[in-house]
């Protein structure tokens, strides 16, 4: 009967339901409308840098978020799937211009693949000795990892291509399409259908059973180990997998910028990963996506406006840690859950009260550092969202104390309206 | 802090829309290392930049149209310098200026050329002010692309017909950084002292990685115990100032023989040791006996804190108006023509630009560090002295360069 019941709880979790459809018709259809609201050559470089971002930090968060493997290293299967991919783009080159061989009729969208076949296969010569514990130990073996990469990267000149890396031509091979890849509204398309292709598979993947005991390995590895699966074959396999998804937005990247260096196997682009998925939110599957659109944004316009933009970067990542360790994500589900439950207009005060005491305290932030730049030799006057200050005088440091004391203020008296209800 | 961030989008798009339609300036785009340990080699750079837009501003712009300069950070990073190239192109910036690295001017040669080629009628030029692989010139070279730096061969060539000249050298050890440029530099060093003067034995040959090493006292050793009474050294950046360093700390007696000897924070940090040591070969000196070049290196310390050591951007950018002016138009397409083939005075003498490979040919300069000039750099009273002029004749080398020209 026991069996029965079982049976009959599988099929209703697997009935196809509409519901489950509607994100990602949604998903789709905002990759589609996308470019022909931002026409511009700019807005292009920068989705398809979030393109390649989203499904390097969903990649990342297979590991941390799902199986509970912190990561210093992942920017390895990133880097070797890129190169994979880059010497597979130089190989379709050189048959091309000698029109015949394998590589001649190997189309250069694909290349994401030989990506995902390259970082796999490093996942699988790697991974087998550090996948026996998480952890600490995990942490510090995949930070050695990294570094050592890295370092290889500038001793063989002949793979890596030395301090100017190596750099390879996307229009070249068969087109496939009509996508000649020239301009990066072209490469667009291109990233658009391999970031919505991963996301799917890697959604795919957290329904399967192996994608589930990674969560059970995540939570209590030694029960895990007691009802008879070892928790090490399950986190290498998981590794492996999120190696894959690693060296596929490796690939997109090879496309995408034709050219790589050993810089990307190293420390900076790992923590790149670490901070998108951590300020998206490692416990929700598309957390990681909201933190590499706004992670990816940040880095690339902020400092525009700001020579503190790094300094800000870092601020974010501090607070969404010590605050919100759910991230992002965490919060939108958060509010999701109470309107599920009828809950949305009791709670909602107490969170709108919280948000304008958040944005408050953070406009005396950037205000104060915004002074304390000019002073360091910057300029005259301070403009922060239209408000303009002089970098000598006190009304500046009035407005940022102002700021930060109403923000302190309105945090305590909104407080009770989040506890009462919580 | 979303809203913050879709404040900036919006904020960015507009700018993006707004910077075509200004048509009466022309913007250059400095991509070179601005922020980090290299900084010092692109912040002067920038400065000097401005300083000298503003001279040819006064003195009717390009063919008219004002000179803005535009600095883009690029951390020395091939990968960032494509993204800041892109950036610029996105802003409508269609000459590009870049000096510092070889392994990034590689990344922006091949990038522009396809970018003009995907483009057509919205070419981007690429002057190179410092980037002195010779292959730029030779194989790699590209018709977008013009050098207004001796490249690296022409330096060496320079540079050991001074040393074979001098009788007292018997051994030589080369330091160079691990990249493209730091490997022709050792290569043509060997091959031309082997032509020059076959009695001079190379007693080491060490290579460092680019911008890590932060004390250079076991590679001084090694150069001491080596017996060598002659170093070469084509380091730039911060691996010159501190190789020079640990060699005063370290007591070396032999001299330096370098490209980048002069680069900003070595006089300081050498002060009385480095005198009569660090040797520089460089198309400028220290002695601004010019007096014009001596008010503008006044001018220039006093604004900015930097000295004036770019002599070649003040060339690059007299040309680039020459040849505005010339083709009546700030095209790069017009400019590229009118570039190839001309021929400007500067203070040093005639430079011309070579159209069969877009490489400047100019006279060299070389010039050791001295006590009590006239001028002194840095704030102080050291700065270079000229040993030898290499005429622009004995500076000239042969191209294998078969420039591809667009019809």
């Amino acid at each position: 009967m026991s069996d029965d019941m079982t049976a009959t709880m599988i099929r209703s979790n697997n009935r196809f339901s509409l519901r489950g459809l509607v994100p990602w018709l949604v998903f789709a259809a905002v990759l589609l409308i996308l470019p022909f609201i931002f026409t511009d050559g700019f807005s292009f470089t920068l989705m398809n840098a979030i393109g390649i971002n989203i499904v390097f930090a969903l990649s990342y968060n297979m590991l941390l978020g799902q199986g509970g493997m912190l990561s210093f290293g992942h920017a390895v299967f990133f880097g070797l799937g890129s190169y994979a991919a880059m010497h597979a783009m130089i190989a379709i080159d050189d048959a091309s211009y000698a029109g015949e061989g394998f590589w001649a009729h190997v189309p250069v969208v694909v290349m994401p693949l030989i990506g995902m076949i390259g970082g796999g296969l490093v996942a699988l010569i790697l991974g087998w000795p550090f996948c026996r514990r998480a952890g600490t130990a995990f942490a510090m073996i995949t930070l050695g990892l990294g570094e050592m990469i890295a370092a290889a990267g500038q001793m063989f000149p002949s793979v890596f291509g030395g301090e100017a890396g190596i750099y390879g031509n996307r229009m070249v091979g068969p087109q496939w399409f009509g996508l000649e890849l020239a301009q990066a509204a072209d490469v667009y398309w291109f990233i658009a259908f391999w970031t919505f292709a991963a996301v799917l598979a890697m959604w795919a993947f957290t329904r399967t059973p192996l994608g589930r005991m990674s969560n059970a390995v995540r939570d209590n590895p030694d029960r895990m180990q007691f009802i008879g699966y070892q928790p090490r074959n399950i986190r290498f396999l998981v590794f492996i997998a999120s190696g894959s998804f690693g060296g596929l937005a490796g690939g997109m990247a090879a496309v995408n910028y034709e050219i790589i260096t050993p810089e990307s196997l190293g420390l900076i682009p790992s923590g790149l990963a670490l901070l998108m998925a951590a300020v998206g939110g490692l416990g929700v599957f598309y957390g990681p996506i909201v933190g590499a659109v706004l992670v990816t944004l940040m880095n690339s316009l902020l400092s525009d406006y700001s020579d503190a933009s790094i300094l800000y970067v870092g601020l974010i990542f501090l607070a969404i840690v010590m605050f919100a360790p759910r991230g992002l994500g965490g919060g939108i589900e958060h509010v999701r859950t109470a309107y599920r439950e009828g809950h949305l207009a009791r709670r909602l005060p107490g969170w709108l009260g919280g948000a304008v005491a958040v944005l408050l305290i953070a406009l005396g932030l950037i205000i104060a550092i915004e002074l304390m730049f000019a002073g360091h030799g910057g300029g005259d006057t301070v403009n922060v969202f239209g408000m303009q200050f002089q970098a000598g005088g006190i009304t500046g440091w009035l407005a940022a104390v102002a700021a930060l004391v109403i923000g302190v203020l309105v945090m305590r008296a909104t407080k009770k309206n989040r506890e009462v209800n919580a | 802090m979303l809203k913050s961030v879709r404040t900036l989008v919006t904020a960015s798009l507009l700018l993006a829309g707004t910077a075509v339609s200004a048509a009466e300036t022309v913007k250059l785009a400095l991509i070179d290392p601005l922020t980090g340990p290299m900084a010092a080699a692109g912040q002067p750079a920038f400065e000097h930049l401005k300083l000298e837009a503003e001279r040819i501003n006064a003195n009717g712009g390009l063919n008219g149209a004002k000179l803005e300069i535009v600095g883009l950070d690029n951390k020395v990073n091939p990968q960032e310098s494509l993204v800041q190239l892109q950036k610029a192109i996105n802003d409508g910036i269609q000459l590009v200026t870049q000096g510092n690295g070889s392994s990034v001017a590689s990344a922006l040669i091949t990038s522009v050329e396809k970018h003009n080629r995907r483009n057509p009628g919205e070419e981007v030029l690429y002057l190179n002010y410092a980037a002195v692989d010779p292959a730029f010139t030779n194989d790699r070279c590209s018709y977008w692309h013009f050098r207004f730096d001796a490249n690296a061969d022409m330096k060496m060539n320079a540079l050991t017909n001074y040393i074979a000249s001098n009788k007292d050298i018997h051994k030589v050890y080369l330091i160079n950084q691990d990249y493209s440029f730091g490997h022709a530099v050792s290569k043509s060093a060997q091959e031309m002292l082997k032509q020059k003067r076959p009695d001079i034995e190379i007693v080491g040959n060490d290579f460092h990685p680019l911008a890590k090493v932060k004390d250079f006292t076991p590679y001084v050793s090694k150069i001491q115990a080596s017996g060598a009474d002659a170093v070469i050294s084509g380091n730039w950046g911060q691996d010159i100032t501190l190789l020079v360093k640990a060699a005063a700390e370290f007591g070396l007696k032999a001299p330096f023989y370098t490209y980048y000897g002069a680069s900003s924070g070595v006089v300081t940090q050498l002060g009385d040791k480095g005198v009569d040591r660090i040797y520089q070969i460089n198309e400028y000196y220290g002695d601004f006996e010019d007096p014009e070049m001596a008010k503008r290196q006044v001018e220039m310390y006093e604004k900015t804190g930097w000295d004036f050591y770019y002599l070649r951007l003040s060339t690059m950018l007299d040309m680039l108006k020459a040849a505005a002016d010339k083709a009546g138009s700030t095209d790069p397409k017009d400019l590229a023509k009118a570039l190839e083939g001309l021929s400007i005075e500067t203070p040093t003498g005639e430079v011309t630009m070579r159209a069969e490979d877009h490489q400047i040919q100019l006279p060299m300069f070389i010039s050791v560090m001295q006590d009590g000039m006239k001028y002194g750099a840095e704030g102080t009273d050291y700065n270079f002295h000229k040993v030898a002029e290499i005429a622009r004749e004995d500076v000239t080398l042969p191209t294998t360069c078969r420039m591809r020209r667009p019809n």
